[in-house]
C-alpha cells in the first residue's frame, strides 16, 4: 500500500467516524449542563449563548426554538419514577402539587418530539385541566384507552416521553432546578 | 509496519476531531435553516405566518405545544431593520422571541415585561439604528425567526385570540 493510500484511508475514516460520533451524541441522552429531578431532566442553558455546541445541537434537534429559563423551563421524562422507559401500552398516574411558576402544561411526544395521533385529539394536560384538592395536589392518567377523570392518551406507541413546560418560573426554580418538587410518574398495569 | 501507519493514524484522529466539532457546530444552523424554509413556505420573508392550533396532523417544528397559538416571521435584516409590532392579548400569557440563525435567543418580551402593553421591537444588525418608538434588538446574523406564543386556555377562546394576534406585524423598513 502506498503512503498516500494509508493517509486517505485514515482521513476518510476520521471524517466519517468524527461526524458519526457527533450525530450519535446529539441523538443520545444526557448532555453537559443537564439536571435530573426524579424522572425529569432539564438543561440550564437552553436558548442562550452560554450553551455548549453539544447542548445547542441537541436542543436544535429535539426542541428547536426553546426559550431561556427566565421565560420558560422544559422538563422531559423518558422514564417513570422507578426508572422504567415510558411505554404507550401501559397506564400511568402523574401526580403533583403546586408548581413554582405562572402556568404549566404536560405534553406527550413520541420520537424526537412529535405529537401522537389519538382518537381523542388530546396531546397535553394544562394546569387548567386538572382538579386541585385542598392541599394543592392534582393527578391525571396517561393511558392507551379512555380513563375516568383527566386522561392523556398514549396512542399505544411503544415509547413516548412527557415534557413539562413551566412558564415564568420562580427565581428559586431557575437557580436551583434540582430542588424542584416535580410530579411523580407511577406505572400501573400494562396491556 | 507500525511506523508506516503512525502518521496516517494521527492525521485521521485530528480529522475526526475536526469533523466531530464541525458537525456539532453545523447542526443548529442546518435545522434552523430547515425551519426557516418551512415557515418561508407559508408566507414571504419579513411577514408573520399565523398557524392554526397545533395537532398531530399539522406539526412543522419538533416539540410543539398544543396549548399555544404560534405566529412566526422569517426575518432578514440585510436590506434594513425589521420592525416587529406585537398586539397584546389581555389576560393571557403571550411572548415574542427572536432567534438568530444559530438558534440563540436575541430577545424575549412577554406580557409580564410590557405590563400588558404592545411589544415594539426593531431588529437591527451592527450598522443599523432603530426608528424612534422601537426597542432595538441587535441580531448577530441577518436572518432568523421571530416567534409569538399565546396561551390558549380554554380552547374555545382561540377565535378571539386569533383575531387579536393577526393585528401583529413583522415588516422591513
Amino acid at each position: 500500500m502506498k503512503t498516500w493510500h494509508r493517509f486517505a484511508a485514515c482521513i476518510a475514516l476520521g471524517l466519517v467516524g468524527g461526524a458519526a460520533y457527533a450525530v450519535h451524541q446529539v441523538r443520545g441522552g444526557l448532555s453537559d449542563g443537564m439536571v435530573e429531578i426524579g424522572p425529569w431532566q432539564t438543561g440550564k442553558s437552553f436558548g442562550t449563548v452560554d450553551a455548549s455546541a453539544l447542548t445547542r445541537a441537541k436542543v436544535a434537534l429535539s426542541g428547536l426554538l426553546a426559550l431561556p429559563a427566565k421565560e420558560a423551563m422544559y422538563f422531559t421524562a423518558k422514564n417513570d419514577s422507578d426508572g422504567r422507559a415510558l411505554d404507550g401500552r401501559c397506564t400511568y398516574v402523574v401526580r403533583g402539587g403546586k408548581l413554582d411558576g405562572r402556568w404549566w402544561s404536560i405534553t406527550l411526544y413520541e420520537g424526537e418530539g412529535w405529537l401522537v395521533k389519538n382518537a381523542a385529539n388530546r396531546w397535553s394536560v394544562p394546569a387548567s385541566a386538572v382538579p386541585v384538592d385542598e392541599a394543592g395536589g392534582w393527578s391525571f392518567t396517561v393511558a392507551p384507552s379512555a380513563q375516568s377523570g383527566t386522561w392523556l392518551p398514549t396512542g399505544s406507541v411503544p415509547k413516548f416521553d412527557l415534557t413539562l413546560r413551566l412558564y415564568h418560573p420562580s427565581t428559586m426554580m431557575i437557580q436551583s432546578p434540582e430542588k424542584a418538587q416535580l410530579p411523580t410518574i407511577e406505572r400501573k398495569e400494562c396491556a | 509496519m507500525m511506523r508506516r501507519w503512525l502518521f496516517p493514524i494521527v492525521a485521521g484522529g485530528l480529522v475526526a476531531l475536526g469533523a466531530y466539532q464541525a458537525t456539532l457546530l453545523a447542526t443548529p444552523y442546518a435545522l434552523m435553516q430547515a425551519a426557516m424554509n418551512k415557515i418561508g413556505d407559508r408566507g414571504p420573508e419579513n411577514q408573520f405566518a399565523f398557524s392554526p392550533m397545533t395537532t398531530a396532523a399539522n406539526q412543522t417544528i419538533v416539540r410543539p405545544s398544543p396549548d399555544l397559538a404560534y405566529a412566526a416571521c422569517a426575518f432578514n435584516v440585510s436590506k434594513g431593520p425589521v420592525l416587529v409590532d406585537v398586539q397584546p392579548v389581555p389576560d393571557h400569557y403571550w411572548s415574542v422571541s427572536i432567534f438568530d440563525a444559530r438558534t440563540d435567543v436575541a430577545a424575549v418580551r412577554s406580557d409580564r415585561d410590557t405590563k400588558g402593553k404592545a411589544a415594539r421591537l426593531a431588529l437591527v444588525n451592527a450598522g443599523q439604528t432603530a426608528p424612534a418608538g422601537y426597542e432595538p434588538v441587535r441580531v448577530g446574523y441577518d436572518r432568523g425567526l421571530v416567534l409569538i406564543r399565546i396561551l390558549v386556555a380554554p380552547a374555545s377562546t382561540f377565535p378571539t385570540i386569533d383575531a387579536i394576534r393577526r393585528k401583529s406585524t413583522c415588516k422591513q423598513v
